[in-house]
């Protein structure tokens, strides 16, 4: 209603002041004024008379002059004292004008003598000033005023005089006045709407015609004509024959439209936007690393942006006050005539950047419609529309599996989407894949609707604390002030149970929560009776004692704000889930795993495989890690980035990834959560390289192709990546334009250097999995580069130019995401590469490498690729095939660790070797032959594989047979939708996720738990549920991530300190910051105002104890943009000289363990949050239907 | 709950007070169909300002992680949220005629009170205390008290407890909630069970002299309801206690269960479009329900 409301202000408002206090000349007896007017009139009838216009500037001149005087009077005068209750009657003068006819008159004259500009600017004003000024009396209601006025514009519109440049502003004026004067009278509305046909032909509503070329400029023009049309449209939603009019006519139509005469009105806005998209910038430049959504700050400076959106909340406004057939209409043309012509291939594009700035508008635009009907059509758009047989949806699915940026972005959409609790949102996502109920045992079924009574399974999220960051908890532990004793019976009779020892007191929750608001200290109840017994759990405890935050927040005060905030969660889930029940309580259905009925839901869609078209980003995908925890890295040597690359790897090996990745030819991917029985499976069976999607994308867009064989090489793993390699090496001309692309194929060639002469794809087998860990690194690697722009430039050698826009950085790090798998193995090099991209060149030696060179060779090359991948990640260098050792790095650090991993991967690359002489030959060709592998896999298992995609066979399968996927898993493969195996997987990954990675994340997650419908909160949050071994379990995927930090807590010594200063840091700096914006809270629709005062604070996150956490989290989220350096600093802060001084690879292994500490902080609020969401559940009460209960 | 015009409930707190005032006919017992949606609200009661609370030595001991990882511990969080759970079954059972409150000096305690609508107990309004073991749900059934013994034969004539366990010889988490123990106390008034009886009078006097039973179920009755004014027997300001019918005070009340509505806490958050749905019913289609989709 903004709009309305401040329509008002302006036109009348404006006026009132004049017309309240008239003043001077005009205020005289109405009888002067008449004479004095008719005095005028005799003057200007006696030129107006003369047979032939006469082109005498004298007369012009005159004939002006007096116009203004009479138009004056008129304006001034007030109506004849009204003959008791009727209408008043005209004043004189007005009585003259209409019986004299005279505005025709004057204005025929003008139009007879030809109409300059100069008269025609005049007339302009002078109605306008007419219509803004009468106050008295009803001016337009006259047709003597009327139609004058009409045949003024009517010129206006003709073809052949048009209106001035000049004369614009006076035109919309004019209009802008007309309209609030028709708002005011509508009778007016009526008038015209009878009037303007017979005179104007086709193009009636004039008014129409005139201002809708204006709806689309900047500044004020563009404001006061959407503001008068908005009025228009207002008037018109009352009036039947006026709104199908305009509906129905174009008479908005003003453009040239031959047969498009009709419905021009609409297409007119509609195409507006298309336009106006159209000169939006294709890449957003980005400084903070942790940017991931537009903000009104940060779009206010884009005059582009500012003048689309400002079409767009036009559009909202007249959804939301249009007739309905007027909203329809325009809906229509919305959604035909910009999203999908437009807004679908933008979102499509193949350059990393124009998918970021897509995505980004997009969330924009979701964030800022308010009127329902359009909010649908936007999301009918992301849901149903399919652009290349992909829907929207899926495509950006896909990008979430990217990396960095576009990852955030995606993420940050996906947020905005499931911010609107929306059904049709989330059965696409999420329920229609649960509906069947497939993914739980059979006998598990009813046990969906079962709400945990007892908290076991938030007792089991909070077991997952890893114990390394349970440190500060301990000491508080001993204080523990219990006072009050809510669960004690008090006087109850006795109760004969000789309960065991009541754990701890109930009562904490209340107790806690009146020292809260009391803001005493600790202990604040009663004698306090230490239960010694109860010592926190934190300290020793083994079950995670739920309580403990409590305790510790009393006793630690150093810590306190950190360890806190159990209840702080409590709180924040209740309403949270309140929130969203209450927002679903007009589902159609419960979803509770009985309505709708599983056997009558459709079967979901099977894996992806066909569907993403859009290239992976394999880093994602890559993730694997699974149990990995269990075996900590034996090398202590903390440091060696290799060193814990290779013991995650190792681990990760065990594993089996978890997810296996397919990729299509079309770059389709498809994710399979794999049973670990696969994962056994696999490794037995050489994993065959994958087929990498490399030639084909290749050929298509070098970026494509970069994205594609990125996504495919970090799918498949290490197996895939070097068949992809080779492919594109040797027949992919580099192409070294594209950045991405050449990031990835260096990955590649990384990849394959690394496995020397082995590395053919034979050893993929081995390495797939061994990737996949890999991958994971380095995508966090990436991610770090990406946070700090400085160190990236730095290594970066000679790419001045990535330093500043990390956004630049971001990009090449998707598309150098393969890199990550290279990575792997290399650990030290990866953190290099990351920040340096390799350029494509590299592809083509890397295959060389491989597959032809001796081994020694292949090592050297292989370090060289690397070299020159860094090199080439500089942003805007061409590839440099050869030379890349130039440029100033210091490559020597890292190369004898490199050397290590190599002779690892050359270890096992010969074994694998002997095994596939094939490979090879495979891969040029076919790509992989999944058979084998296939063959080996049980039938059953076709999954649609997951991102890491591992080499399986599908993977080739797929790639070749792109779309129909002939692997594709029986239907009655449990799946559990891409959102959840990609969020999983992306979860999984958490310790090499950005901070601001696993802020999104865990946010995201925590919405979807929020969620009350049994299906999806018993997939997330019923720790007992049982599943189908090949459905990954949210508890599953946390495990491993408890069980990857603890790994690396064990393996730095120094951990505890890290996480103490993490912890510290983040909740000082969100101190800092809370006390300004508290009631920021930002609102999920129109962020952007409110965002826009807050202080940035990286601390927010952490400090939940003071505010509600999830809050917390989303205000840290948009505070954290502010905080363009707030990585480096933070980093230097942690760790310091991190920064500066150093190898390369120090800076990358500090980049590493930073993120792997934050991770360790930000897991273990989401593990309280999820905890609380848990218990939450079991409290809440649903809302009834609203048109039981409400409004 | 037009049941009696002369009193009416309320507790001492400002706690709003679910209302099912739908009023049902004695006889059905059955449980309310958990589709129905009670408007009542829950929550934690809320803390008086200045109510000190009681706090009582903890006992000592936590229990042992059972050894095959199940939790046989329950942190205070959950003990207080399982009875918060239990609570908020309770609400969504809807029993008839039955309202009971936590008491704000411990959770497990819950004060009740039943009205009898038909049948021999009619018009009784019988206050009760719920006890429940604090090693819930692992512990025995829970306890019910009447405040005065209800002559039945089976509430004890001198403690007034309701023999409760002979429903629920084992309390059995997960399969046994305290809305049915409710629900059990509600059901002896209108199903006579003299077996085993707590007060053997009272049973004999069923099988042998009905009529006398009768008279003495009346007397019993009146004299519960002769002192539903008195202070509650606990001192605690969640303790359910009746006052005469006040217009000043009550009907501003009663109008507020009526016209309540319950909303999120935070409701003010956001304006948000809720409700979202295009969702057909039984289609599972999204943008199934409507009209007008762009025609393409």
């Amino acid at each position: 209603m903004s709009w309305l409301s401040r329509l008002n202000p302006r036109g009348p408002g404006s006026r009132t002041g004049r017309s309240a206090a008239p003043s001077g000349p005009c205020t005289a007896d109405p009888e002067t004024c008449l004479m004095v007017f008719e005095n005028h009139w005799r003057q200007v009838s006696w030129v107006l008379e003369q047979q032939e216009p006469s082109s005498s500037s004298d007369d012009l001149t005159a004939v002006r002059n007096h116009t203004d005087q009479m138009l004056c009077l008129l304006a001034e005068e007030r109506p004849a004292e009204s003959a008791e209750g009727g209408a008043a009657p005209m004043g004189p003068i007005l009585e003259l004008v209409v019986t004299e006819n005279i505005l025709e008159r004057l204005v025929q004259w003008h139009l007879r003598r030809g109409l300059d500009s100069d008269s025609q600017g005049a007339l302009l004003k002078l109605f306008e000033m007419l219509i803004g000024q009468s106050q008295q009396q009803p001016l337009l209601q006259h047709t003597a005023v009327l139609h004058p006025l009409l045949r003024l514009l009517g010129a206006c519109a003709d073809p052949d005089l048009g209106c001035p440049l000049a004369l614009e502003n006076s035109l919309v004026l004019l209009l802008n006045q007309i309209c609030v004067s028709m708002a005011r009278q509508p009778v007016v509305l009526e008038m015209l709407f009878r009037a303007a046909p017979a005179q104007q032909g086709s193009t009636n509503l004039l008014i129409f015609s005139l201002l809708v070329p204006f709806i689309h400029r900047d500044g004020a023009i563009g404001q006061q004509a959407r503001d008068a049309l908005l009025l228009v449209m207002a008037a018109s939603a009352s009036n039947e024959a006026v709104a199908r009019y305009i509906a129905e006519n174009s008479y908005f139509c003003p453009l040239p439209p031959p047969e498009a005469v009709s419905r021009a009105s609409s297409q007119v806005l509609a195409t507006g936007l298309s336009a106006l998209y159209s000169s939006l910038p294709r890449k957003i430049e980005v400084r903070g690393d942790d940017w991931h959504a537009l903000r009104r700050e940060d779009w206010m400076s884009v005059s582009s942006l500012v003048l689309f959106m400002n079409s767009l909340e036009f559009c909202n406004a007249v959804v939301q006050i249009a007739h309905p057939l007027v909203r329809s209409q325009l809906l229509d043309y919305l959604h035909n005539g910009f999203l999908v012509p437009v807004m679908g291939p933008a979102l499509h594009k193949s350059s990393v950047d124009e998918m970021i700035a897509s995505t980004a508008y997009l969330d924009l635009f979701l964030r800022s419609v308010s009127e329902t009907s359009l909010l649908k059509t936007f999301l009918r758009f992301i849901l149903l529309h399919r652009h290349d047989n992909d829907t929207i949806l899926d495509t950006l699915l896909t990008r979430i599996s990217s990396n960095s940026r576009l990852c955030m972005v995606s993420l940050s959409l996906f947020r905005t989407l499931l911010s609107l609790n929306c059904e049709d949102v989330m059965l696409q996502l999420v329920l229609r894949y649960l509906l069947p109920c497939t993914h739980v045992m059979l006998s598990q079924r009813q046990a969906i609707r079962v709400t945990d009574l007892y908290g076991k399974s938030a007792d089991k999220f909070l077991s997952l604390i890893p114990e390394c960051c349970r440190l500060n908890a301990a000491s508080s532990a001993e204080r523990d002030e219990d006072g009050a004793f809510w669960g004690k019976v008090v006087n109850s009779p006795s109760i004969e149970s000789p309960a065991p020892p009541r754990p701890s007191t109930p009562s904490r929750l209340a107790f806690f929560i009146r020292q809260q608001s009391s803001g005493g200290g600790p202990g604040g109840g009663g004698p306090s009776t230490p239960t010694s017994t109860e010592p926190p759990q934190s300290g020793a405890s083994h079950p995670p004692c739920p309580d403990s935050p409590m305790h510790q927040q009393l006793a630690n005060t150093e810590c306190l704000d950190w360890d806190s905030g159990y209840l702080e969660y409590l709180k924040d889930s209740r309403q949270g889930i309140e929130i969203c029940s209450w927002a679903c309580r007009d589902w159609s259905a419960p979803y509770d795993g009985e309505n709708p009925s599983p056997n009558v839901a459709a079967p979901p869609p099977p894996p992806p495989t066909s569907n993403p078209t859009m290239a992976m980003f394999p880093e994602h995908f890559s993730l694997q890690q699974g149990g990995s925890g269990s075996t900590p890295p034996p090398g202590q040597q903390r440091a060696a980035v290799v060193a814990v690359a290779r013991s995650e790897w190792s681990s990760s090996e065990r594993d089996s990834g978890e997810w296996d990745v397919t990729i299509g030819k079309n770059n389709c991917i498809s994710l399979t959560p794999r049973s670990k029985k696969r994962s056994l499976q696999r490794e037995e069976v050489l994993p065959k390289p994958l087929p990498r999607l490399v030639p084909s994308s290749s050929s298509s867009s070098s970026t494509s192709s970069s994205s594609s064989s990125s996504s495919s090489s970090s799918s498949s793993s290490s197996a895939t990546p070097l068949s992809s390699t080779h492919a594109a090496s040797s027949p992919a001309p580099h192409n070294p334009t594209s950045a991405v692309t050449v990031g990835y194929q260096a990955m590649c060639n990384g990849m394959a250097g690394q496995e020397d002469g082995c590395s053919d794809n034979r050893d993929r087998g081995l390495e797939v999995k061994k990737v996949k860990r890999d991958l994971g690194e380095q995508q966090y690697l990436d991610e770090n580069a990406n946070q700090n722009g400085s160190l990236v430039t730095c290594s970066s050698q000679g790419c001045a130019a990535l330093p500043q826009s990390i956004f630049n950085d971001s990009e090449m790090s998707d598309a150098k995401s393969p890199r990550p798998n290279q990575i792997p193995s290399q650990g030290p090099v990866a953190p290099l590469v990351s920040d340096a991209k390799p350029p494509a060149g590299d592809a083509s030696k890397p295959c060389l490498a491989s597959s032809d060179l001796p081994e020694a060779n292949q090592a050297q090359q292989s370090v060289e690729s690397l070299i020159r991948e860094l090199l080439e990640q500089a942003p805007g260098e061409p590839q440099l095939p050869g030379d890349s050792n130039g440029q100033g790095i210091s490559i020597e650090a890292f190369t004898q660790e490199l050397r290590e991993l190599e002779d690892r991967v050359r270890e096992r690359g010969r074994a694998a070797c002997q095994q596939e002489e094939t490979a090879r030959e495979c891969l040029s060709s076919e790509r992989r032959q999944p058979q084998q592998e296939e063959e080996q896999q049980p039938p059953s298992v076709p999954e649609p594989k997951p991102p890491t995609g591992d080499t399986k066979g599908d993977g080739p399968a797929l790639v070749f047979g792109s779309p129909a996927r002939p692997l594709n898993k029986p239907a009655s493969q449990p799946y559990t939708g891409p959102f959840m195996v990609v969020l999983f997987a992306k979860l999984e990954n958490m310790l090499q996720n950005s901070l601001y990675v696993n802020i999104l994340l865990t946010g995201i997650v925590a919405q979807l738990a929020c969620y009350p419908q049994p299906l999806l909160r018993s997939f997330l949050l019923n720790t007992n549920m049982v599943f189908q071994p090949s459905v990954k379990s949210l508890i599953q995927v946390l495990g491993s991530v408890k069980n990857r930090i603890e790994a690396f807590a064990a393996s730095h010594e120094d951990f505890p300190a890290m996480l103490k200063k993490a912890q510290q840091y983040l909740v000082a700096r969100g101190k800092v910051d809370w006390a300004d914006s508290p009631a920021a809270v930002p609102n999920l629709r129109r962020s952007d105002s409110l965002v826009k005062s807050r202080k940035p604070s990286l601390g927010e996150l952490i400090l939940r104890h003071t505010n509600s956490p999830t809050r917390a989290r989303h205000a840290a989220q948009l505070a954290l943009a502010h905080v363009r350096d707030g990585g480096q600093s933070l980093h230097s802060a942690l760790f310091k000289g991190g920064a500066g001084a150093g190898s390369l690879e120090k800076q990358a292994e500090a980049l590493r363990v930073k993120n792997a500490v934050y991770c360790a902080v930000v897991f273990c609020e989401f593990l309280k949050e999820l905890a609380a969401l848990a218990q939450e559940h079991a409290v809440t009460l649903p809302f009834p239907h609203s048109q039981e209960a409400e409004e | 709950m037009n049941l009696n015009p002369f009193w009416s409930m309320s507790a001492n707190t400002s706690r709003k007070q679910r209302t099912d005032s739908e009023e049902q006919s004695g006889h059905s017992e059955q449980r309310a169909s958990p589709a129905r949606l009670p408007f009542g609200k829950k929550q934690l009661p809320p803390i008086p300002k200045n109510a000190a609370p009681i706090t009582k030595p903890a006992s000592t001991g936590t229990l042992a992680p059972s050894a095959n990882g199940t939790h046989a511990s329950y942190g205070p969080f959950y003990l207080e949220y399982s009875l918060l759970a239990e609570f908020t079954l309770v609400i969504k059972q809807k029993l008839p005629g039955i309202y009971v409150q936590p008491s704000y000096k411990s959770a497990l305690m819950w004060f009740g009170v039943i009205f009898i609508r038909h049948g021999l107990y009619q018009d009784g309004v019988f206050k009760f205390t719920v006890y429940i073991p604090d090693n819930y749900p692992d512990g025995e059934c829970p306890k019910l008290v009447f405040d005065i013994p209800v002559f039945h034969p089976l509430v004890d004539p001198v403690s007034g407890e309701l023999d409760v366990r002979r429903a629920f010889t084992k309390w059995r988490r997960n399969h046994n909630h305290i809305w049915q123990v409710l629900m059990y106390a509600r059901t002896i008034f209108y199903k006579i069970n003299t077996t085993e009886p707590l007060n053997p009078e009272a049973a004999v006097l069923y099988e042998k002299d009905v009529q006398l039973f009768k008279s003495k179920v009346v007397d019993s009755v009146k004299l519960c309801n002769s002192h539903l004014f008195d202070q509650p027997k606990m001192d605690d300001p969640y303790a359910i206690s009746f006052s005469p019918w006040n217009p000043a005070v009550h009907e501003e009340a009663k109008e507020r269960m009526f016209t309540y509505k319950r909303r999120p806490d935070d409701h003010h958050k956001g304006t948000q479009v809720s409700g979202l749905s295009w969702v057909k019913p039984g289609s599972m289609q999204p943008f199934s329900k409507d009209d007008s989709p762009p025609q393409s």
